[in-house]
Protein backbone atom coordinates (compact mmCIF):
# COMPACT_ATOMS: atom_id res chain seq x y z
CA UNK A 1 0.00 0.00 0.00
CA UNK A 2 2.87 2.32 0.96
CA UNK A 3 4.49 1.24 -2.70
CA UNK A 4 1.16 2.38 -4.61
CA UNK A 5 0.86 5.68 -2.61
CA UNK A 6 4.14 6.73 -3.45
CA UNK A 7 4.04 6.00 -7.10
CA UNK A 8 0.55 7.03 -7.44
CA UNK A 9 -0.02 9.66 -5.07
CA UNK A 10 2.53 12.58 -6.93
CA UNK A 11 0.37 11.93 -10.37
CA UNK A 12 -3.14 11.47 -8.40
CA UNK A 13 -2.82 15.66 -7.88
CA UNK A 14 -2.59 16.60 -11.59
CA UNK A 15 -6.25 15.10 -11.74
CA UNK A 16 -7.68 17.22 -9.12
CA UNK A 17 -5.43 20.59 -10.52
CA UNK A 18 -6.99 19.96 -13.37
CA UNK A 19 -10.55 20.37 -12.47
CA UNK A 20 -9.96 22.56 -9.86
CA UNK A 21 -10.69 25.86 -11.48
CA UNK A 22 -9.33 28.19 -7.62
CA UNK A 23 -7.30 26.37 -4.97
CA UNK A 24 -5.39 29.05 -2.99
CA UNK A 25 -3.03 28.26 -0.13
CA UNK A 26 -3.30 27.58 2.66
CA UNK A 27 -6.24 25.00 1.57
CA UNK A 28 -6.07 21.17 0.96
CA UNK A 29 -9.07 20.82 -1.15
CA UNK A 30 -10.03 23.33 -4.03
CA UNK A 31 -12.62 25.95 -3.21
CA UNK A 32 -14.08 25.79 -6.41
CA UNK A 33 -14.12 22.81 -9.22
CA UNK A 34 -14.63 23.42 -12.89
CA UNK A 35 -13.71 22.80 -16.30
CA UNK A 36 -11.73 25.64 -17.43
CA UNK A 37 -8.36 23.21 -17.64
CA UNK A 38 -9.70 20.78 -19.64
CA UNK A 39 -11.79 23.17 -22.05
CA UNK A 40 -8.38 24.93 -22.88
CA UNK A 41 -6.62 22.11 -23.00
CA UNK A 42 -8.93 20.66 -25.91
CA UNK A 43 -9.11 24.21 -27.20
CA UNK A 44 -7.71 24.14 -31.07
CA UNK A 45 -4.40 24.60 -30.62
CA UNK A 46 -3.43 22.09 -28.02
CA UNK A 47 -5.37 19.58 -29.99
CA UNK A 48 -3.62 20.49 -33.17
CA UNK A 49 -0.51 19.86 -31.09
CA UNK A 50 -1.69 16.08 -29.62
CA UNK A 51 -3.06 15.21 -33.45
CA UNK A 52 1.10 16.39 -34.63
CA UNK A 53 2.49 14.44 -31.89
CA UNK A 54 0.09 11.77 -32.08
CA UNK A 55 1.12 11.41 -36.29
CA UNK A 56 4.76 11.72 -35.39
CA UNK A 57 5.13 8.57 -32.70
CA UNK A 58 3.05 6.30 -34.68
CA UNK A 59 4.79 6.88 -38.14
CA UNK A 60 8.19 7.11 -36.38
CA UNK A 61 7.42 4.17 -34.68
CA UNK A 62 6.12 2.02 -37.30
CA UNK A 63 8.92 2.95 -39.39
CA UNK A 64 11.59 2.27 -36.14
CA UNK A 65 9.76 -1.09 -35.88
CA UNK A 66 9.92 -2.47 -40.03
CA UNK A 67 13.63 -1.19 -40.16
CA UNK A 68 14.85 -2.07 -37.18
CA UNK A 69 13.65 -5.69 -37.47
CA UNK A 70 16.32 -6.53 -39.79
CA UNK A 71 18.82 -4.96 -37.86
CA UNK A 72 17.49 -6.42 -34.69
CA UNK A 73 17.33 -10.13 -36.40
CA UNK A 74 21.16 -9.84 -37.20
CA UNK A 75 22.21 -8.64 -34.02
CA UNK A 76 20.56 -11.20 -31.94
CA UNK A 77 21.70 -14.09 -34.23
CA UNK A 78 24.94 -13.04 -33.93
CA UNK A 79 25.52 -13.04 -37.23
CA UNK A 80 28.10 -10.13 -37.54
CA UNK A 81 31.91 -10.68 -36.71
CA UNK A 82 32.24 -7.48 -34.23
CA UNK A 83 29.11 -6.89 -33.17
CA UNK A 84 30.67 -4.23 -30.32
CA UNK A 85 31.13 -1.68 -33.05
CA UNK A 86 27.70 -1.64 -34.44
CA UNK A 87 26.06 -1.48 -30.50
CA UNK A 88 28.68 1.44 -29.82
CA UNK A 89 27.10 3.24 -33.34
CA UNK A 90 23.38 2.23 -31.79
CA UNK A 91 24.62 3.75 -28.20
CA UNK A 92 25.72 7.42 -30.02
CA UNK A 93 22.33 8.70 -30.53
CA UNK A 94 21.50 8.23 -26.66
CA UNK A 95 24.64 9.45 -25.38
CA UNK A 96 24.15 13.18 -27.83
CA UNK A 97 21.59 15.24 -26.45
CA UNK A 98 18.44 15.05 -28.78
CA UNK A 99 18.31 19.07 -29.06
CA UNK A 100 21.80 18.75 -30.44
CA UNK A 101 20.19 16.05 -32.78
CA UNK A 102 17.32 18.16 -33.63
CA UNK A 103 19.62 21.63 -34.09
CA UNK A 104 21.95 19.91 -36.18
CA UNK A 105 19.16 18.66 -38.53
CA UNK A 106 17.36 21.83 -38.82
CA UNK A 107 19.78 23.43 -41.57
CA UNK A 108 18.99 20.43 -43.76
CA UNK A 109 15.67 20.07 -43.25
CA UNK A 110 15.61 24.00 -43.97
CA UNK A 111 17.66 22.98 -47.63
CA UNK A 112 15.14 19.89 -48.11
CA UNK A 113 12.23 22.09 -47.68
CA UNK A 114 11.15 20.19 -44.91
CA UNK A 115 11.20 22.52 -41.71
CA UNK A 116 8.33 22.58 -39.37
CA UNK A 117 6.78 19.44 -41.19
CA UNK A 118 6.11 15.95 -39.89
CA UNK A 119 8.32 14.21 -42.22
CA UNK A 120 11.11 16.39 -40.11
CA UNK A 121 9.87 15.61 -36.97
CA UNK A 122 9.59 12.25 -37.90
CA UNK A 123 13.43 11.91 -39.19
CA UNK A 124 14.49 13.75 -36.10
CA UNK A 125 12.60 11.41 -33.50
CA UNK A 126 13.70 8.28 -35.46
CA UNK A 127 16.92 8.55 -34.65
CA UNK A 128 16.35 8.58 -30.72
CA UNK A 129 13.50 5.83 -31.19
CA UNK A 130 15.62 3.63 -33.54
CA UNK A 131 18.60 2.30 -30.80
CA UNK A 132 15.45 1.46 -28.32
CA UNK A 133 13.47 -0.40 -30.88
CA UNK A 134 16.67 -2.52 -32.03
CA UNK A 135 17.83 -2.91 -28.60
CA UNK A 136 14.70 -4.77 -27.26
CA UNK A 137 14.08 -6.47 -30.33
CA UNK A 138 17.30 -8.34 -30.40
CA UNK A 139 16.54 -10.27 -27.56
CA UNK A 140 13.45 -11.68 -29.00
CA UNK A 141 15.53 -13.69 -31.56
CA UNK A 142 17.80 -16.50 -31.61
CA UNK A 143 18.21 -20.14 -31.93
CA UNK A 144 14.90 -20.59 -30.18
CA UNK A 145 12.77 -18.52 -33.33
CA UNK A 146 15.11 -20.32 -35.42
CA UNK A 147 14.72 -23.73 -34.39
CA UNK A 148 11.00 -22.71 -34.94
CA UNK A 149 11.04 -21.37 -38.03
CA UNK A 150 13.16 -24.26 -39.39
CA UNK A 151 10.09 -26.88 -38.01
CA UNK A 152 8.31 -24.54 -40.06
CA UNK A 153 10.01 -25.00 -42.81
CA UNK A 154 10.27 -28.61 -42.97
CA UNK A 155 6.56 -28.33 -42.34
CA UNK A 156 6.01 -26.92 -46.02
CA UNK A 157 5.09 -23.41 -44.77
CA UNK A 158 5.36 -20.44 -47.25
CA UNK A 159 7.77 -17.80 -45.91
CA UNK A 160 5.07 -15.40 -45.59
CA UNK A 161 3.14 -18.13 -43.69
CA UNK A 162 6.18 -18.87 -41.41
CA UNK A 163 6.25 -15.14 -40.43
CA UNK A 164 2.66 -15.16 -40.16
CA UNK A 165 2.27 -17.93 -38.06
CA UNK A 166 5.78 -18.83 -36.47
CA UNK A 167 7.69 -15.71 -36.20
CA UNK A 168 5.18 -13.22 -35.13
CA UNK A 169 4.01 -15.28 -32.23
CA UNK A 170 7.46 -16.23 -31.20
CA UNK A 171 8.30 -12.28 -30.70
CA UNK A 172 5.07 -10.80 -30.06
CA UNK A 173 6.22 -9.89 -26.17
CA UNK A 174 9.41 -8.48 -27.35
CA UNK A 175 8.16 -6.60 -30.35
CA UNK A 176 5.17 -5.43 -28.51
CA UNK A 177 7.73 -3.95 -25.30
CA UNK A 178 10.02 -2.35 -28.25
CA UNK A 179 6.98 -0.66 -29.65
CA UNK A 180 5.35 0.59 -26.84
CA UNK A 181 9.00 2.02 -25.74
CA UNK A 182 9.63 3.46 -29.45
CA UNK A 183 6.12 4.81 -28.94
CA UNK A 184 6.81 6.44 -26.14
CA UNK A 185 10.26 8.06 -26.47
CA UNK A 186 8.61 10.17 -29.73
CA UNK A 187 5.36 10.91 -27.78
CA UNK A 188 7.70 12.18 -25.06
CA UNK A 189 10.23 13.82 -26.73
CA UNK A 190 10.75 17.04 -26.21
CA UNK A 191 14.08 18.39 -27.21
CA UNK A 192 14.30 17.99 -31.18
CA UNK A 193 10.59 18.73 -31.02
CA UNK A 194 11.51 22.31 -30.39
CA UNK A 195 14.81 22.34 -31.99
CA UNK A 196 13.03 21.31 -35.46
CA UNK A 197 9.00 21.95 -34.79
CA UNK A 198 9.06 25.77 -35.29
CA UNK A 199 5.78 26.33 -36.80
CA UNK A 200 4.15 22.74 -35.74
CA UNK A 201 4.72 22.72 -32.47
CA UNK A 202 4.24 19.03 -30.08
CA UNK A 203 2.13 19.22 -27.41
CA UNK A 204 5.01 18.62 -24.63
CA UNK A 205 6.21 22.12 -26.41
CA UNK A 206 3.13 23.54 -25.47
CA UNK A 207 2.87 22.13 -22.04
CA UNK A 208 5.75 23.84 -20.61
CA UNK A 209 5.20 27.41 -20.40
CA UNK A 210 1.68 26.80 -18.78
CA UNK A 211 3.53 24.91 -15.57
CA UNK A 212 4.20 28.76 -14.32
CA UNK A 213 1.85 30.91 -15.96
CA UNK A 214 -1.36 28.77 -15.13
CA UNK A 215 -0.94 25.62 -13.40
CA UNK A 216 -4.60 23.99 -14.12
CA UNK A 217 -4.25 24.44 -18.01
CA UNK A 218 -1.11 22.44 -17.57
CA UNK A 219 -1.96 19.98 -15.28
CA UNK A 220 -5.27 19.30 -17.60
CA UNK A 221 -2.79 19.27 -20.77
CA UNK A 222 -0.28 17.11 -18.75
CA UNK A 223 -3.81 14.58 -18.06
CA UNK A 224 -3.98 14.45 -21.81
CA UNK A 225 0.02 14.31 -22.96
CA UNK A 226 -0.64 10.68 -20.40
CA UNK A 227 -3.88 9.36 -21.93
CA UNK A 228 -1.96 8.13 -24.78
CA UNK A 229 1.00 6.93 -22.81
CA UNK A 230 -1.13 5.02 -20.95
CA UNK A 231 -3.72 3.54 -23.86
CA UNK A 232 -0.53 2.17 -25.65
CA UNK A 233 1.10 0.55 -22.77
CA UNK A 234 -2.46 -1.26 -22.51
CA UNK A 235 -2.42 -2.29 -26.46
CA UNK A 236 1.54 -3.12 -25.55
CA UNK A 237 0.21 -5.38 -22.71
CA UNK A 238 -2.49 -7.27 -24.39
CA UNK A 239 -0.12 -7.45 -27.74
CA UNK A 240 2.52 -9.28 -25.48
CA UNK A 241 -0.05 -12.07 -24.61
CA UNK A 242 -1.63 -12.97 -27.52
CA UNK A 243 -0.08 -14.34 -30.14
CA UNK A 244 -0.81 -12.23 -32.57
CA UNK B 1 22.59 6.42 -38.48
CA UNK B 2 22.72 8.50 -41.64
CA UNK B 3 20.07 10.93 -40.47
CA UNK B 4 22.09 10.55 -37.07
CA UNK B 5 25.30 11.59 -38.60
CA UNK B 6 23.81 14.34 -40.79
CA UNK B 7 22.93 15.99 -37.75
CA UNK B 8 26.06 15.96 -36.14
CA UNK B 9 27.36 16.98 -39.00
CA UNK B 10 25.12 19.55 -39.28
CA UNK B 11 25.68 20.52 -35.85
CA UNK B 12 29.59 21.01 -36.38
CA UNK B 13 28.68 23.16 -39.43
CA UNK B 14 26.59 25.54 -37.37
CA UNK B 15 28.95 25.50 -34.68
CA UNK B 16 32.06 26.83 -36.45
CA UNK B 17 29.60 29.20 -39.26
CA UNK B 18 28.21 31.50 -37.65
CA UNK B 19 25.25 34.04 -39.21
CA UNK B 20 27.29 37.34 -38.35
CA UNK B 21 30.38 36.06 -40.41
CA UNK B 22 30.82 37.37 -43.92
CA UNK B 23 30.70 34.26 -46.15
CA UNK B 24 34.18 34.79 -47.51
CA UNK B 25 35.56 34.45 -44.29
CA UNK B 26 34.66 30.43 -44.03
CA UNK B 27 34.50 28.53 -40.91
CA UNK B 28 35.80 30.27 -37.82
CA UNK B 29 36.13 28.78 -34.21
CA UNK B 30 35.04 32.01 -32.76
CA UNK B 31 31.75 30.39 -31.17
CA UNK B 32 33.97 27.71 -29.47
CA UNK B 33 36.04 30.90 -28.17
CA UNK B 34 33.06 32.90 -26.87
CA UNK B 35 31.84 29.95 -25.05
CA UNK B 36 34.44 29.01 -22.85
CA UNK B 37 35.34 32.61 -22.42
CA UNK B 38 31.61 33.08 -20.92
CA UNK B 39 32.03 32.25 -17.04
CA UNK B 40 27.78 31.49 -17.68
CA UNK B 41 29.08 28.47 -19.74
CA UNK B 42 31.47 27.33 -16.91
CA UNK B 43 28.98 27.20 -14.66
CA UNK B 44 26.61 25.13 -16.65
CA UNK B 45 29.13 22.61 -17.22
CA UNK B 46 29.86 22.78 -13.40
CA UNK B 47 25.80 22.62 -12.83
CA UNK B 48 25.21 19.95 -15.39
CA UNK B 49 27.87 17.43 -14.71
CA UNK B 50 27.00 17.62 -10.22
CA UNK B 51 23.61 16.75 -11.65
CA UNK B 52 24.27 14.00 -14.03
CA UNK B 53 26.59 12.18 -11.93
CA UNK B 54 24.47 12.76 -8.34
CA UNK B 55 21.34 11.64 -10.19
CA UNK B 56 22.64 8.48 -11.68
CA UNK B 57 24.37 7.36 -8.41
CA UNK B 58 21.16 8.14 -6.29
CA UNK B 59 18.99 6.28 -9.18
CA UNK B 60 21.17 3.27 -9.45
CA UNK B 61 21.36 2.84 -5.81
CA UNK B 62 17.53 2.88 -5.20
CA UNK B 63 17.24 0.70 -7.92
CA UNK B 64 19.40 -1.66 -6.84
CA UNK B 65 18.04 -2.10 -3.84
CA UNK B 66 14.23 -1.86 -4.86
CA UNK B 67 15.31 -4.97 -7.66
CA UNK B 68 16.80 -6.77 -4.36
CA UNK B 69 13.72 -6.12 -2.35
CA UNK B 70 11.02 -7.02 -5.14
CA UNK B 71 12.91 -9.96 -6.99
CA UNK B 72 11.38 -12.81 -4.38
CA UNK B 73 7.83 -10.57 -4.33
CA UNK B 74 4.53 -10.72 -6.43
CA UNK B 75 4.44 -9.45 -9.81
CA UNK B 76 1.38 -6.94 -8.86
CA UNK B 77 4.08 -5.22 -6.30
CA UNK B 78 6.28 -5.34 -9.42
CA UNK B 79 4.08 -3.71 -11.79
CA UNK B 80 3.31 -0.99 -9.11
CA UNK B 81 7.10 -0.03 -9.08
CA UNK B 82 6.74 0.10 -12.75
CA UNK B 83 4.26 2.70 -12.43
CA UNK B 84 6.48 5.70 -13.23
CA UNK B 85 8.01 3.96 -16.72
CA UNK B 86 5.34 5.03 -19.16
CA UNK B 87 4.76 8.72 -17.64
CA UNK B 88 6.77 11.78 -19.69
CA UNK B 89 9.56 13.56 -17.48
CA UNK B 90 7.53 16.69 -18.32
CA UNK B 91 4.22 15.48 -16.69
CA UNK B 92 6.57 13.87 -13.34
CA UNK B 93 8.21 17.74 -13.73
CA UNK B 94 4.33 19.27 -13.39
CA UNK B 95 3.75 16.73 -10.70
CA UNK B 96 6.75 17.89 -8.99
CA UNK B 97 5.88 21.99 -8.97
CA UNK B 98 2.55 20.81 -7.48
CA UNK B 99 3.61 19.43 -4.76
CA UNK B 100 6.90 20.56 -4.21
CA UNK B 101 6.94 24.25 -4.60
CA UNK B 102 6.32 26.81 -2.28
CA UNK B 103 2.40 26.75 -1.04
CA UNK B 104 2.46 23.57 -2.92
CA UNK B 105 0.66 20.50 -1.31
CA UNK B 106 3.74 19.51 0.59
CA UNK B 107 3.93 22.98 2.28
CA UNK B 108 0.13 23.16 2.69
CA UNK B 109 0.48 19.90 4.41
CA UNK B 110 3.36 20.50 6.52
CA UNK B 111 3.20 23.65 7.08
CA UNK B 112 5.84 24.58 5.51
CA UNK B 113 9.23 22.50 3.57
CA UNK B 114 12.10 22.22 5.70
CA UNK B 115 14.40 23.56 2.19
CA UNK B 116 13.86 24.68 -1.14
CA UNK B 117 12.98 21.71 -3.43
CA UNK B 118 11.70 23.59 -6.46
CA UNK B 119 14.02 26.34 -8.47
CA UNK B 120 16.48 26.10 -5.97
CA UNK B 121 20.07 26.81 -6.89
CA UNK B 122 21.64 23.12 -6.15
CA UNK B 123 18.50 21.50 -8.41
CA UNK B 124 17.46 18.95 -5.64
CA UNK B 125 13.85 19.52 -7.54
CA UNK B 126 15.65 18.53 -11.00
CA UNK B 127 17.15 14.88 -9.07
CA UNK B 128 14.14 14.04 -7.05
CA UNK B 129 12.25 14.12 -10.56
CA UNK B 130 15.05 11.75 -12.26
CA UNK B 131 15.28 9.80 -9.40
CA UNK B 132 11.22 8.95 -9.22
CA UNK B 133 11.19 8.76 -13.11
CA UNK B 134 14.30 6.49 -13.61
CA UNK B 135 14.54 4.30 -10.93
CA UNK B 136 11.53 2.27 -12.20
CA UNK B 137 13.04 1.96 -15.62
CA UNK B 138 16.18 0.65 -14.09
CA UNK B 139 14.58 -1.49 -11.32
CA UNK B 140 13.06 -3.22 -14.20
CA UNK B 141 16.22 -3.85 -16.13
CA UNK B 142 18.00 -5.57 -13.24
CA UNK B 143 14.78 -7.40 -12.37
CA UNK B 144 14.87 -8.66 -16.13
CA UNK B 145 18.48 -9.69 -15.36
CA UNK B 146 18.18 -11.38 -11.68
CA UNK B 147 15.52 -13.99 -12.99
CA UNK B 148 15.39 -17.69 -11.87
CA UNK B 149 18.78 -18.59 -12.58
CA UNK B 150 20.19 -16.26 -10.03
CA UNK B 151 17.61 -17.34 -7.45
CA UNK B 152 19.34 -21.12 -7.81
CA UNK B 153 23.14 -20.06 -8.20
CA UNK B 154 22.72 -17.70 -5.08
CA UNK B 155 20.94 -20.95 -3.53
CA UNK B 156 24.02 -23.16 -4.49
CA UNK B 157 26.26 -20.49 -2.81
CA UNK B 158 24.48 -20.32 0.17
CA UNK B 159 24.77 -24.45 0.23
CA UNK B 160 28.59 -24.10 0.17
CA UNK B 161 28.84 -21.89 3.01
CA UNK B 162 28.70 -18.20 1.52
CA UNK B 163 27.22 -15.27 3.71
CA UNK B 164 24.60 -12.78 2.50
CA UNK B 165 27.44 -10.59 1.87
CA UNK B 166 29.79 -12.78 -0.42
CA UNK B 167 26.56 -14.23 -2.44
CA UNK B 168 25.45 -10.15 -2.64
CA UNK B 169 29.51 -9.44 -3.84
CA UNK B 170 29.85 -12.94 -5.96
CA UNK B 171 26.76 -14.14 -7.35
CA UNK B 172 24.66 -10.84 -7.61
CA UNK B 173 26.56 -8.40 -8.17
CA UNK B 174 28.46 -10.43 -11.62
CA UNK B 175 25.02 -10.77 -13.03
CA UNK B 176 23.30 -6.98 -12.23
CA UNK B 177 26.97 -4.95 -13.12
CA UNK B 178 26.16 -5.28 -16.63
CA UNK B 179 22.70 -4.05 -17.20
CA UNK B 180 22.92 -1.55 -14.41
CA UNK B 181 26.01 -0.37 -15.66
CA UNK B 182 24.23 0.28 -19.34
CA UNK B 183 21.01 1.87 -17.74
CA UNK B 184 23.24 4.04 -15.60
CA UNK B 185 24.74 5.57 -18.74
CA UNK B 186 21.69 5.61 -20.69
CA UNK B 187 20.11 7.97 -17.70
CA UNK B 188 23.54 9.83 -17.13
CA UNK B 189 23.57 10.48 -20.65
CA UNK B 190 19.19 11.42 -20.52
CA UNK B 191 20.34 14.16 -17.53
CA UNK B 192 23.21 15.60 -19.28
CA UNK B 193 21.11 16.91 -22.60
CA UNK B 194 17.56 17.02 -21.50
CA UNK B 195 16.24 20.45 -20.33
CA UNK B 196 12.43 20.02 -19.65
CA UNK B 197 12.86 18.82 -16.57
CA UNK B 198 15.64 21.55 -15.18
CA UNK B 199 13.28 24.31 -17.35
CA UNK B 200 10.61 22.94 -15.48
CA UNK B 201 11.92 22.75 -11.68
CA UNK B 202 15.27 23.86 -12.22
CA UNK B 203 16.48 27.25 -11.06
CA UNK B 204 17.14 30.26 -13.32
CA UNK B 205 21.00 30.36 -12.90
CA UNK B 206 22.87 27.99 -13.32
CA UNK B 207 21.38 26.82 -16.01
CA UNK B 208 22.02 23.17 -17.58
CA UNK B 209 24.07 23.14 -20.77
CA UNK B 210 20.79 22.68 -22.95
CA UNK B 211 19.03 25.45 -20.98
CA UNK B 212 22.42 27.45 -21.83
CA UNK B 213 22.09 26.32 -25.42
CA UNK B 214 18.37 26.92 -25.76
CA UNK B 215 18.81 30.63 -24.21
CA UNK B 216 21.64 31.28 -26.75
CA UNK B 217 19.22 31.36 -29.83
CA UNK B 218 16.98 33.29 -27.92
CA UNK B 219 19.19 35.88 -26.80
CA UNK B 220 21.25 36.30 -30.29
CA UNK B 221 19.68 35.82 -33.92
CA UNK B 222 22.97 36.43 -35.55
CA UNK B 223 25.39 34.05 -33.42
CA UNK B 224 23.13 32.19 -31.17
CA UNK B 225 22.56 28.85 -33.32
CA UNK B 226 26.21 28.54 -33.59
CA UNK B 227 27.01 29.38 -29.83
CA UNK B 228 24.06 26.58 -28.95
CA UNK B 229 25.55 24.00 -31.36
CA UNK B 230 28.95 24.24 -29.88
CA UNK B 231 27.62 24.26 -26.61
CA UNK B 232 25.42 20.97 -27.72
CA UNK B 233 28.50 19.40 -29.33
CA UNK B 234 30.37 19.69 -25.81
CA UNK B 235 27.50 18.29 -24.00
CA UNK B 236 27.95 15.01 -26.36
CA UNK B 237 31.66 14.88 -25.60
CA UNK B 238 30.64 15.12 -21.97
CA UNK B 239 28.15 12.43 -22.13
CA UNK B 240 30.51 9.89 -24.39
CA UNK B 241 33.05 10.44 -22.12
CA UNK B 242 31.54 9.72 -19.10
CA UNK B 243 29.98 6.44 -20.30
CA UNK B 244 33.47 5.31 -21.33
CA UNK B 245 34.88 5.96 -18.14
CA UNK B 246 31.55 3.96 -16.65
CA UNK B 247 32.18 0.87 -19.08
CA UNK B 248 35.76 0.93 -17.89
CA UNK B 249 34.82 1.31 -13.94
CA UNK B 250 32.91 -1.57 -14.23
CA UNK B 251 34.71 -4.05 -16.32
CA UNK B 252 35.99 -6.65 -13.90
CA UNK B 253 39.51 -8.04 -13.48
CA UNK B 254 39.06 -10.97 -15.91
CA UNK B 255 37.65 -8.79 -18.49
CA UNK B 256 34.01 -9.53 -18.44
Amino acid sequence: MLLAAFFALPLAVLVVRAFADSWRAPALVPQQFGLRGIREAFSGIALDAFASSLVVAVIGTAIAVAVGWPAARVLGERRLRRPGAVFVVLAMPLLVPSYATGNGLTEWLLRLNLADSITGLVLAHLVLVLPYVIVVLLSAFGPRVTVLEDMARSLGLTPLQRWRWVTLPAVAPTLAAATFLGFLVSWSEYGSSLAVGGGRELLPVILLPFVRSDPQIASALALLFLAPAIAALVVAARAARSPL
Amino acid sequence: MTVFGGALLGAMHASVTPLSATASAGATLDSWRALFADPAFEDSIAFTVKLAVVTTLATTGCALAVALMLRSRGTALRALASLPVPVPHLLVAVAAVLWLAPGGLADRILGGLPLELVRDRHGIGIVLVYVYKEAPFLVLLLLAAMGRELAEREEAAAVLGASPAQRLRWVVWPTVRGPLVMGAIVVCAFVLGAFEVPLTVGPNYPVTLAEYASQATQNDVLTGESLAAAALLFTAIIAIALAVIAVRFAKDPQGA
